[in-house]
């Protein structure tokens, strides 16, 4: 008598629910008429909310896995779904701003938002190699299709380039897949963390598995040599889009690969560590020095998201809790601040017109001061000078680095830091010392400018008091084998 | 340990004035002016008030406050003073409301130029108190961006390379000063068992001799560039010469001593062992950069170059104090901090005021107008004689002190550094021959003398200046202890101490 | 009285603080109220020292060193140093003559400077140097003295370029502030190597007790004295530091006659005679005084014959009587060092100012060659001069034979001959350089125009008391018996030891007499009125001889291009390197970073392709890395 599958749907409540939301959202925007945006933007957020809700629900559950070891019910996972739907609603909400301005709406950005959504919560809850693909998969095709959004030109052949590319990073990932299936007998990641300590696993053939997943999931989080696609799509997609993904991908991602590197693979941690070290060295040097010279806001932005990847990889060699509380903080430093980076050129751009070269931000400070000093603290979060969060998180890296012995890495790291701190304040410099040029597009209205105020206060807050939530951070930090 | 917790308040009150002036929009800018001056004015009463709880003849650490900050991190507001620190937080407070005064001309953006002030002067003061390694870099990389912004912003024509230049020079110094902390606090994890960046718990760490070399470096490099030691100095005369007085002033009375503080602080205080290796190479570069920095200021015909090159000079006078590791030396090194801060800020500012009279800084457009301002120039001169070190004004005595104490250790260099005297005269006399003296350039004739205001801006720090130079007991007395246990440390791992320090209680293995 | 010496210092400082505060307020119009002010402070502080004095003398010899403390100045490390005092028969002698010449100058400046448009100030800087001069020879350690010697040298840079819109003077003062600055700087290694040594600035302890020597090694103490020797050589103009002195001239005359005649010019002799028992200890040291002495002495006297200029002319003349003084220093006879600085101080202040009113008669024209019959027109100053001259020139029975030449009797005594013989030949020079002046300025026919008018009587009171001085205090201080000032001086210097070698001292006066009018008379062959066509003609710069007087054997000349071309080229060829090498590395990193990133858009092309190959390149990197792992 075999008792059927148990099918505990409550552990993956957050992801049904923005599914669902998503689902509901397309119908809606397939038979509504496509005047009214408003009630799409706000049934989104209500989604999101209850989505959010739904996880902080799960917060005291034991850790376990759930549905056939398919998703994982943790501390982490709920960190990272709230930090998803924090950025999703920012997104919702910067889209629909964008969208307001343009004649013809576009609805189903709300039910894409949504499907990314629910598949970057997928992605964070994953429990099984097969599933991390499967999230992978649904939240690329959501992003390729939000890039092209606005079917311009660019913004289509921007697409048109991370769809091939995607492509090939998921043939990357299933062979990883494929890999780590043939070492150790199972997809299974705390199967395979158990397979690889014992002797059933093939460390060899291990090896490689985890690497190529490191390629196909290094690919979405932009880490060099894997980012050639960034600059073009950041540049191309519709700000809030890139202010979406530029921070959803990355949390998502990269809590993924700390089940992979850190459970899945753990006991190869010595092999991995370097390559990673290396990875993140790379990207941290390349990201920055190429965003030197970029004369645009979105395109430099985009190439700092390459190093900002590369300064998150580097709390990867130290696999224990505080690497994994430390990238967490760093994170969500570099989401609040590059979504308000982001949100700011919005406005500064003049929403659907994107002209965001560098002549629009000059003399800044003179005709908002606002947005001018709100897109300064962002930036210097991002360059880590304190007192921003970006410091603290910084410091947080570091230090797990070091701890792991890879202090070498780490001044690298802090080298790289003065190579941004130059692009990031030559655009401070640009607001604040210089003269204003051409007329002025920005868009002046208060409310976006009060909602952006939220990160730019949150970045400052955690810069000056990160243990408000390291401690907590460091509780998700621990993962069950 | 105070009732009183004086040294959080002069941090903090400095900040008090800041929301007023970033929030409420509608501010008058003479009101922002008053609110600046108001909060400096306050910080400076503050910082007596600590200054008369200060213990005379303590060596070691007071009025020390701990609170943990971010245990999750090892970050904890541990603040404390001693006589390394007492006079550099006094001239800080003290030069804060005279600069704010300096730039009550500023008109544009005095909302923010406020702010800025306000907020540097509470991160530099900090930089000057924290014992917690990390809450000290914390201030030390935040006094940047301030610094960066007024510069950038209020400064003359190439202010915007000057400013980037001194932000990415610091902050490339910096980075290795963060990864030897970070290194340490490490090391304390793994010895201790627990994360800290306790300047008192780190100084007891086990290091190698190769590790404490290492670091040692990393932390000087740090500090060397602030200083600035020869070769490291060019982002001092673009960032000096840019930026507006306010800028100059603090830059070169309280900005550049974080370097050398820095130095006698953690370099000393960690690694004493390496600090003695590298102690005379130090002290060579420290002469280099007394004798090159004079002769390089004797060439520059822009007065702020000039001012800023003899800087250059006089801080390696500091450094050669400081890595001498005698008594009289040291004494004189921090004594000379604060003499220099006096004097190079006041040639800033008199020159400043002249500045706004004329708006240009070429000597050779200059020349007679003691003619017409004898008051100014007069003013000017005392700067300058102080700087040159006439005895009876305060320089004197440090650099007195500072070479007999190198003279004592090592002649060769002393009597080398010591030309730096004679050189110090000559650029500034030269200087102040060609630009105040001479024939009057008509275009000048009817430039104002120096206002009752701007008098009374100059006349306390000459008054500073006489005392310290005519009876310097009272500053010396609060410094010498801590400088005398510091030599007295440093003497056990000395050439001859090495060997003695395999068996010493301390635990620093050599 | 001793008690109150403090006051000494005190009310010339006051006096001089509260000039240049509040004296424009006084100095309206035609009344010099700031003039008298500072004369009145200079006159009291001279009362002060002089009921010192008298207070002094009636203590038995052997308590005539006293010390006061006033307060305590430097304490750290070992350092300490307590503001003292010492008043015994040098210093007070010092403090006299300061005081008293001081007053009398101050009291013609007050004429003089009449017509300047800030007197305050000029009487502020003077009273200050008083004050500054005072305490160096008040001091009771080396570190107060350096403190007053230090601040004669500002005050002399002030005064020197008190007419800073004169090029030259202000030049003039710089100049002499660096090249001072060089042995000030020499005098403070001294400092240091005596601090290491003694532990100690105190002159008990350094020099020792009531001429007790100090216990120190001879090498040690070689070191120190020929260290302070630089800072005296500095400060009294000797060779090869004495560039600075003849173009000090440019400041104004009341100027050169107190600070680089009378007084702060003669510091270095004081500190040599101060810390005679340190120089004692080393031969070495010793010889190299006398040396300096000699060579300044022949020098000085040489480069004053080939002057045109009367003040220049004095100045060169000063550098050589200072000369003599070393000499006699290095010689062991410091009671006759110091009685003619006394009269030095007299009959050279006398001289200067008497050219003084020859400025001030013919609007500062000086030239010798522009000048002449002066006798006519101004009588006094004629006369005045005259009397200068004479004591100068050292004839009997002037105050110049009592000290110069007593240094060439006891000389020739002691059997040093070589100083004897050169002495002598400097005693003719001298006679020879102030009688040219007094020929070619006074008599003749005038070769100017206009009239010049006879000085005013506040500029010609305090001459005639110089003139007295120079012309008597000779014989007063050598033969009243209580005030004899060598047997005043002897608890400080010690006796003179008069050997008995050579001639007899009769013989002595008579060879120097036949000397001095040797030198007046080749003076009076070449420079008569008869011939003043042969030298009135003169360009400025002439070849030969005489051109190699004029220009001071052009020590000035080359210092001038050492330091003018090469020094300059060398800082500018410094200064290019900071810009071009170490600059030019800083933002040459900075241009390489911006070039590295422009290389972007090569690879960066927007080709899907390159995005894939370059993507491929990363992946099989890490799998090569897997596989050397494994």
């Amino acid at each position: 008598m075999i008792d059927p599958p148990r099918v505990e749907l409550w552990a993956i409540l957050p992801v049904l629910i923005l599914f669902g939301g998503a689902l509901v959202s397309l119908l809606g925007a397939a038979f509504a008429r496509r005047s009214e945006q408003a009630p799409f933007a706000l049934f989104t957020l209500a989604a999101i909310a209850a989505a959010a809700a739904s996880a902080l629900w799960l917060w005291d559950r034991e850790p376990t896995t759930v549905l056939q070891g398919m998703a994982s019910v943790d501390r982490l996972a709920v960190v990272g779904t709230l930090v998803l739907c924090g950025i999703g609603a920012y997104g919702t909400y910067l889209g629909f701003h964008y969208f307001e301005r343009d004649e013809h709406r576009r609805n189903e950005l709300y039910a894409l938002l949504l499907f990314a959504l629910g598949g970057m919560a997928l992605l964070v809850a994953a429990a099984d190699l097969i599933v991390v693909f499967l999230a992978v998969e649904v939240l690329s095709l959501a992003l390729y299709v939000l890039t092209a959004l606005t079917f311009r030109r660019g913004p289509t052949e921007a697409a048109m380039k991370y769809f091939l590319l995607g492509a090939f990073a998921s043939a990357f990932l299933l062979y990883g897949v494929a890999m780590s299936y043939g070492a150790a007998g199972t997809t299974s990641i705390q199967g395979l963390a158990r397979a690889l300590v014992g002797t059933t696993g093939n460390q060899a053939l291990a090896l490689v598995g985890a690497l190529l997943l490191v390629v196909g999931l290094g690919f979405k989080l932009s880490l060099v040599p894997f980012h050639m696609w960034t600059p073009d799509v950041y540049q191309g997609a519709p700000s809030p889009v890139t202010a979406f993904m530029s921070a959803a991908t990355k949390v998502a991602v990269f809590v993924a690969m700390m089940r992979v590197l850190f459970v899945a693979f753990g006991p190869l941690q010595w092999d991995l560590a370097p390559a990673v070290a290396v990875l993140s060295a790379v990207s941290m040097v390349i990201g920055s020095v190429l965003a030197i010279a970029q004369r645009d806001v979105k395109r430099m932005l985009a190439y700092s998201s390459v190093s900002q990847a590369g300064f998150t990889l580097a709390a990867f060699v130290s696999p224990n809790r505080a690497g994994i509380a430390a990238a967490l903080f760093y994170l969500i430093a570099y989401s609040a601040a590059v979504i308000g980076a982001f949100g700011v050129v919005m406005l500064i751009s003049g929403g659907i017109q994107e002209q965001t070269g560098f002549d629009r931000f000059r003399g800044l400070a003179r005709r908002r001061p606002v947005l001018a000093g709100l897109l300064t603290i962002f930036l210097l979060s991002l360059a880590g000078i304190p007192p921003t969060a970006g410091f603290a998180a910084k410091v947080l890296v570091f230090g797990a680095a070091v701890n792991a012995g890879y202090w070498p890495l780490v001044l690298i790291g802090a080298l790289a830091t003065v190579v941004g701190a130059f692009f990031y304040l030559r655009v401070v410099a640009m607001m604040t010392m210089q003269e204003p040029q051409g007329d002025d597009i920005s868009d002046a209205s208060p409310l976006p400018q009060l909602v952006l105020a939220v990160p730019a206060v949150s970045v400052v807050v955690l810069g000056i008091v990160p243990g408000v939530i390291v401690p907590l951070l460091q509780e998700a930090g621990v993962l069950t084998w | 340990m105070d009732a009183m917790p004086w040294l959080t308040l002069v941090i903090v009150v400095p900040l008090v004035g800041l929301p007023v002036l970033a929030l409420w929009r509608p501010i008058t800018d003479d009101a922002a002016r008053w609110v600046g001056m108001a909060a400096t004015l306050t910080t400076f009463v503050v910082s007596i008030g600590m200054l008369a709880a200060f213990e005379t003849g303590q060596a070691g650490l007071q009025m020390v406050s701990k609170h943990a900050w971010v245990e999750s991190v090892g970050l904890s507001w541990f603040v404390g003073v001693d006589g390394f620190s007492i006079w550099l937080v006094v001239v800080t407070t003290f030069m804060f409301p005279i600069a704010i005064a300096a730039s009550w001309k500023v008109e544009h953006q005095v909302r923010r130029f406020m702010a800025m002030s306000l907020f540097l002067e509470s991160v530099i003061i900090g930089a000057f108190l924290s014992l917690d390694l990390l809450l000290f870099f914390l201030f030390f990389e935040a006094l940047l961006f301030p610094t960066y912004y007024i510069i950038g912003v209020w400064g003359s024509k190439r202010r915007i390379y000057a400013a980037t230049k001194f932000l990415l020079y610091t902050m490339f110094g910096s980075a290795f000063l963060l990864v030897g902390i970070i290194y340490l606090s490490v090391q304390a994890g793994n010895q201790l068992g627990s994360i800290t960046f306790d300047l008192t718990v780190l100084e007891r760490l086990q290091l190698s001799a190769g590790q404490g070399r290492w670091l040692f470096l990393a932390f000087f490099i740090g500090f060397a560039v602030k200083v600035p030691v020869w070769p490291l100095h060019t982002w001092l005369p673009d960032a000096h010469t840019e930026a507006p007085t306010m800028g100059s002033v603090v830059l070169a009375a309280i900005l550049l001593k974080t370097g050398p503080y820095g130095m006698l602080r953690f370099n000393l205080d960690l690694f004493p062992e390496a600090s003695r290796y590298f102690g005379d190479s130090i002290m060579v570069l420290a002469v280099i950069g007394i004798i090159y920095g004079a002769i390089v200021a004797m060439m520059q015909t822009d007065i702020k170059r000039l001012i800023a090159y003899s800087s250059v000079s006089h801080m390696g006078l500091i450094v050669l104090g400081i890595f001498a590791f005698s008594a009289e030396s040291m004494d004189g090194a921090v004594i000379q901090m604060v003499n220099h801060g006096l004097s190079t800020g006041m040639l800033f500012l008199v020159f400043g005021m002249l500045y706004e009279r004329t708006h240009t800084r070429e000597i050779a457009e200059l020349g007679g107008i003691v003619q017409v301002t004898p008051w100014l120039a007069g003013a000017y001169v005392v700067a300058m004689l102080s700087s040159i070190g006439l005895p009876g004004l305060n320089n004197f005595v440090g650099e007195f002190l500072v070479l007999l104490g190198t003279f004592s250790i090592d002649r060769a260099l002393a009597s080398i550094a010591i030309v730096g005297v004679i050189l110090s005269a000559v650029y500034m006399l030269w200087s102040y021959q060609r630009a105040f003296q001479g024939p009057l350039e008509p275009r000048w004739s009817s430039l104002r003398d120096l206002s009752w205001r701007e008098g009374a801006l100059v006349a306390p720090i000459v008054v500073a200046m006489l005392w310290i130079g005519l009876h310097p007991a009272p500053v010396l007395e609060r410094l010498r202890p801590t400088a005398e246990q510091v030599v007295v440390r440093l003497d056990r791992f000395g050439p001859a101490g090495i060997g003695v320090e395999a068996s010493d209680t301390t635990g620093e293995a050599p | 009285m001793i008690d109150l010496i403090g006051l000494v210092i005190a009310i010339p400082l006051v006096a001089a603080g509260v000039n240049m505060l509040a004296g424009k307020r006084w100095s309206r119009g035609a009344g010099q109220g700031a003039g008298w002010f500072a004369t009145g402070a200079m006159a009291a502080s001279f009362v002060v020292a002089l009921g010192a004095l008298l207070q002094l003398l009636s203590l038995p010899a052997t308590e005539r060193t006293q010390v006061v403390t006033v307060a305590e100045w430097i304490r750290a490390g070992a350092t300490s140093v307590s503001l003292d005092l010492r008043v015994d028969p040098l210093s007070i002698t010092m403090a006299l003559v300061v005081t008293g010449v001081g007053s009398l100058i101050h009291l013609y400046a007050i004429g003089y400077m009449e017509h300047d448009a800030r007197p305050w100030r000029f009487f502020g800087y003077m009273n200050l140097f008083c004050a500054f001069m005072l305490a160096l020879v008040l001091a009771n350690d080396f570190l107060l003295l350096y403190l007053g010697w230090e601040g004669v040298g500002l005050c002399s840079y002030l005064l020197i370029g008190f007419w800073s819109d004169r090029p030259k003077a202000a030049r003039a003062a710089k100049k002499a502030f660096i090249t001072t600055r060089v042995g000030d700087v020499l005098l403070m290694l001294g400092l240091f190597v005596m601090f290491m040594h003694f532990g100690s600035f105190e002159f008990d302890t350094v020099l020792g007790r009531e001429g007790s020597l100090p216990e120190i090694a001879t090498g040690t103490a070689t070191a120190i004295s020929l260290l302070l020797l630089g800072g005296a050589v500095g400060k009294s103009a000797q060779l090869p530091l004495h560039v600075w002195l003849p173009d000090a001239m440019a400041g104004p005359t009341p100027v050169s006659a107190l600070i680089h005649a009378a007084t702060m010019v003669t510091a270095g002799v004081y500190l040599v005679v101060r810390s005679h028992t340190l120089f004692e200890i080393s031969e070495v040291a010793l010889t190299a005084v006398a040396i300096v002495g000699l060579s300044g002495a022949l020098y000085g006297g040489l480069a004053s014959i080939g002057q045109y200029d009367m003040k220049r002319a004095l100045a060169y003349s000063t550098m050589s009587q200072l000369g003599f003084m070393f000499l006699a220093a290095g010689l062991g006879f410091y009671p006759i060092a110091i009685s003619l600085l006394v009269a030095h101080a007299f009959y050279k202040a006398l001289l200067f100012l008497a050219s003084g009113n020859v400025m001030h008669g013919l609007h500062d024209e000086i030239d010798v060659r522009r000048l002449g019959g002066l006798r006519a027109d101004m009588p006094w100053t004629a006369a005045l001069f005259a009397a200068g001259a004479l004591s100068l020139s050292g004839l009997p029975p002037f105050s110049g034979f009592f000290t110069k030449d007593a240094i060439l009797e006891v000389a020739s005594h002691d059997g040093v001959v070589w100083a004897y013989v050169l002495g002598s030949l400097g005693a003719l020079i001298s006679a020879w350089y102030i009688a040219r002046l007094f020929f070619q300025a006074f008599m003749g026919r005038r070769r100017y125009e206009g009239h010049a008018h006879e000085a005013s009587s506040t500029m010609r009171a305090p001459l005639v008391v110089l003139a007295a001085g120079g012309l008597f205090a000779g014989i007063v201080l050598a033969f009243t018996p209580e005030g004899r000032l060598a047997t005043f001086l002897e608890p400080v210097l010690g006796p003179i030891e008069e050997g008995h070698a050579g001639p007899s001292t009769a013989v002595l006066i008579a060879i120097s007499v036949a000397v001095i009018f040797a030198g007046i008379a080749i003076a009076w062959r070449l420079y008569r009125p008869a011939n003043e066509d042969r030298w009135i003609s003169f360009p400025e710069r002439e070849p030969g001889m005489s051109g190699a007087l004029g220009r001071a054997f052009y020590v000035d000349d080359l210092y001038g291009w050492v330091v003018g071309t090469v020094g300059l080229r060398g800082a500018a060829a410094l200064t290019r390197f900071d810009r071009t090498v170490i600059d030019g590395a800083v933002n040459g990193v900075g241009r390489l970073a911006t070039w590295a990133s422009g290389l972007a858009p090569v690879w960066q092309s927007g080709k899907a392709r390159r995005y894939a190959l370059s993507f491929l390149g990363g992946g099989a990197a890490l799998l090569l890395y897997a596989v050397v792992r494994i």
